[in-house]
């Protein structure tokens, strides 16, 4: 089974300048083609620069053929995703905001 | 000469006219309100409000001061709605009404290019601005309760028409977070002016991770809305990244019908433009460029091309918009115009002619050289012994007296003025203070120098609240000491001898002349153990750095202000007292000159020496009676006139002027208050007329002296303060008397009556 990275609590212009190299590193080290799952269960503070780098995560994934799902997103992320436009990258099925 | 030009050249000379009368309006506005607490229902009153609200909103539009228009907009339509019963003037909206009368003087301040206030109820930033335009909203029934907490910094919001369709596109600069703004924050916001549809995030536009800088925004947006807001309103959700972001808003299927209500809705305005940009009817961009084009099509003659036909051809916009904005912008013309004929109106009935200050204190400056030129010539005319020049100049002096008296009267004004102030200082004070006080105004139109009127205000203030703060007891005190529980606080004003009498009446719980004592004992005011007469420990209040309250309050009972108080007072050749009774409340009184500029006076002589009595407190002279008064050290002694003891004070001895004493001298009697005493001098000149001119340094610690002038010869003349020299003849003499000449009190003088 693929491999389930966890995102932070705090997912926000404060946080982004350190989380890109992480990020940088789980791509670096995804192999595979199924989905790449990151959870994001713990993310209690997110805003727009946050859900931005999930974006450009999802860009350098899709470079490698793959595609990030977040899975179990919390409801301050999951409502962050629906209303900045990118609900997709929601895996809705294990999403507790999802339908909230 | 181009027609803006002189558009603008009219508007810059009118406005401080504007400023003027706005602040007048204001004023009335809140003495309005406030009598408006008693009689809620009094629909006179109700009118009267809505005017004045729509009498600064529209003269504001003429000035193209469109923050004090918006701002004064949402007053108006809130007592549009009071006037019309469907809302009731309660306290609480009495209050919001008061707060949004200092906003607004606060941005009419502004716009005469005042410096900040640093009363913080006249702060002008859109945030304050624009929660007080969300609570006026929310109390007309604009915005639904609870939207007043919600509601952004709009500042210039404007009444909406009904819902339709916005399609929005907003790409964020890079710098926007770095700037502190939040995309998914304004989006949230976006989403409460209606109805988020369709939004797509333009995800292309952000680069992959191993090539983005986090830090760097890269988010754009298009979506449509649903929503009832204007183009302004939709706009003001971005104007904390509207210079970070490329913003556009369209209208895909306008209605001229909708716009042309909602330019119908819209405050006045002089300005085409401001309209249909307020209307939501063309963006700022496409204004300023159908302003560029008009520019580009001025012709030879000056004229240039329709600004509504531009913007039909550049931006699509709609016949029908353009002529409801053509319609709108007349509207506030043809009101000046009537505006003009009612003030040409009013001001004929009336018969009143505005002037400025700074040239009316012109005027009385030259005729204070003037009356001195003129008692040089009369001195002049004298020595040549000349019967008609002498008659010729008296017929000079009397003209100048004349035009000296009419002149000092264009300076008078009613203290009512001044007192009316006060009523928004009870109530906000007495709110504050969790008391319930009623202010009483008596002798509103008694009438002084409006110089003295301006100066005397702060101290007022300051025994106003000095009053409230620690004279008035809480309701639940009062009931307790057997009283109202609504306190009393009494502003008064008359004329006595000459000058004017305020009174600050409380009935409260008065002076404790014990505490006093003690405080000042502590205070090293008074040696321990030394009792001063009865009279004299209640000024010790006025001594500085003494104060009596047991807990500080951001009002009074620092202990800085009544020492302050006194000061500022006597600067204006006035005097302070207080008289208090335990639980019955206390009295202020203060007594000012009419006027700081000229008096009649009384011209007397000491030795070689000139001085001048106000001829207002001179009541009679005993005039060349046998100098054979016996003094005690500090040259007071007594006579007797008509039966009675009068006091009497020899300037030669107080003063200690180097000049022998005559054989024979005189006794002017003095009014002051209500004590009467005499006054020894050599020479009586008679009547003058004296130009007041402030006492040198060395000379303010004199007892007695309030002022100096110039006469004709030359000469200097000290003026004496009737009040103060009062007090100083007024003190029990020493049993040790100096007997100068010959023995006891003279036999009755002649008597020479000055009293009518």
């Amino acid at each position: 089974m693929a491999k389930t990275h966890a995102l932070p609590a705090d997912l926000t212009i404060y946080a982004v300048g350190d989380l890109c190299p992480t990020l940088l590193g789980w791509v670096g080290a995804a192999r595979g083609t199924a989905d790449f799952r990151v959870n994001g269960a713990a993310v209690d503070q997110v805003d727009a620069a946050g859900v931005q780098l999930l974006i450009s995560l999802g860009h350098a994934l899709c470079r490698k053929k793959r595609r990030l799902q977040l899975v179990q997103a919390s409801t301050p992320l999951a409502t962050a995703c629906r209303v900045l436009g990118v609900a997709h990258l929601l895996d809705t099925g294990s999403t507790p905001g999802a339908t909230a | 000469m181009k027609h803006d030009d002189l558009d603008s050249d009219y508007i810059a000379a009118a406005l401080p006219a504007f400023i003027s009368e706005a602040e007048e309006q204001l004023d009335m506005l809140e003495q309005l309100l406030l009598q408006l607490e008693g009689t809620p229902d009094d629909r006179e009153l109700l009118d009267a409000l809505f005017r004045c609200a729509h009498t600064i909103k529209g003269s504001a539009g003429i000035f193209g001061l469109d923050d004090v228009v918006s701002f004064a907009h949402h007053v108006e339509t809130l007592l549009d709605a009071v006037r019309q019963g469907q809302v009731a003037l309660t306290p609480a909206l009495s209050t919001l009404l008061l707060q949004s009368k200092d906003q607004i003087r606060g941005l009419v301040a502004l716009a005469s290019g005042a410096p900040a206030d640093e009363d913080p109820a006249l702060a002008t930033d859109e945030i304050t601005r624009a929660a007080l335009v969300a609570r006026l909203r929310v109390a007309s029934g604009d915005l639904p309760e609870g939207a007043a907490h919600d509601e952004p910094a709009t500042g210039g919001s404007l009444p909406t028409a009904s819902g339709q369709r916005w399609v929005i596109s907003v790409r964020f600069g890079a710098d926007t977070y770095r700037n502190g703004m939040d995309p998914l924050a304004i989006l949230n916001y976006v989403a409460k002016l209606g109805t988020i549809q369709r939004l797509a995030c333009d995800a292309e536009g952000v680069p992959p991770l191993d090539s983005i800088d986090p830090e760097s925004c890269h988010l754009a947006f298009d979506f449509a809305l649903d929503t009832d807001a204007t183009r302004s309103e939709i706009e003001a959700a971005f104007s904390f990244v509207r210079d970070d972001c490329v913003l556009q808003i369209t209208e895909p299927e306008p209605r001229p019908g909708a716009v042309s209500a909602r330019i119908e809705a819209m405050p006045d305005s002089i300005r085409l433009g401001d309209i249909l940009v307020g209307s939501g009817a063309v963006t700022r961009a496409q204004l300023q460029q159908a302003l560029q084009s008009q520019s580009a099509t001025v012709d030879a003659g000056g004229q240039a091309q329709p600004l509504g036909q531009i913007l039909q051809v550049q931006s699509g916009l709609s016949q029908q918009v353009v002529a409801a904005a053509l319609q709108k912008q007349a509207k506030p013309r043809a009101a000046a115009a009537a505006s003009a004929t009612a003030a040409a109106s009013t001001a004929n009935d009336n018969r009143y002619i505005r002037v400025q200050a700074d040239r009316l204190d012109a005027v009385i400056n030259l005729l204070g050289e003037l009356v001195i030129a003129g008692a040089g010539a009369a001195l002049l005319a004298r020595q040549t012994r000349s019967g008609a020049l002498i008659e010729a100049n008296e017929q000079i002096g009397q003209l100048i007296e004349d035009i000296r008296n009419g002149t000092l009267q264009l300076r008078m004004v009613p203290i009512g003025e001044t007192f009316q102030r006060f009523r928004r200082v009870v109530r906000d004070t007495a709110a504050e203070l969790d008391k319930d006080v009623a202010l009483e105004i008596v002798g509103a139109d008694t009438e002084l120098d409006k110089s003295v009127v301006e100066r005397i205000a702060d101290p007022l203030m300051h025994l106003v609240r000095n009053a409230l703060d620690h004279g008035l007891e809480t309701p639940a005190e009062r009931v307790a000491a057997g009283k109202p529980a609504q306190g009393k606080l009494t502003l008064s004003a008359c004329h006595e001898s000459g000058s004017i009498l305020i009174r600050i009446d409380d009935d409260g719980r008065g002076i404790q002349r014990d505490k006093v004592l003690q405080r000042a004992w502590d205070r090293g005011l008074v040696e321990p153990g030394v009792v001063p007469p009865e009279d004299e420990i209640l000024k010790l209040i006025f001594e500085p750095g003494f104060s009596t309250a047991e807990k500080i309050t951001n009002l009074s009972g620092r202990g800085v202000g009544m020492d302050v108080v006194r000061r500022n007072i006597e600067a204006l050749r006035g005097s302070v007292n207080v008289f208090s009774q335990v639980g019955q409340g206390s009295r202020i009184e203060i007594r000012l000159p009419l006027t700081l500029a000229i008096i009649d006076g009384f011209l007397v002589g000491v030795g070689s020496s000139k001085f001048i009595l106000p001829l207002d407190g001179v009541v009679e002279v005993l005039e060349n009676r046998p100098t054979a008064t016996r003094l005690d050290a500090r040259g007071r002694s007594v006579v007797e006139l008509r039966g009675q003891v009068l006091p009497v004070v020899s300037l030669r001895s107080l003063y200690a002027l180097d000049s022998p004493d005559p054989l024979r001298s005189s006794v002017v009697v003095i009014q002051a208050g209500t004590r009467r005493f005499g006054v020894m001098v050599d020479q009586l000149h008679g009547q003058h007329q004296t130009v007041i001119k402030p006492l040198g340094r060395m000379f303010r610690s004199l007892r007695g002296i309030s002022g100096s002038s110039i006469l004709g010869n030359g000469e200097v003349a000290l003026i004496f303060d009737a009040a103060s020299l009062s007090q100083l003849a007024a003190d029990v003499p020493d049993a040790s008397f100096r007997s100068p000449r010959g023995p006891g009190v003279a036999g009755r003088p002649a008597s020479t009556s000055l009293e009518g």
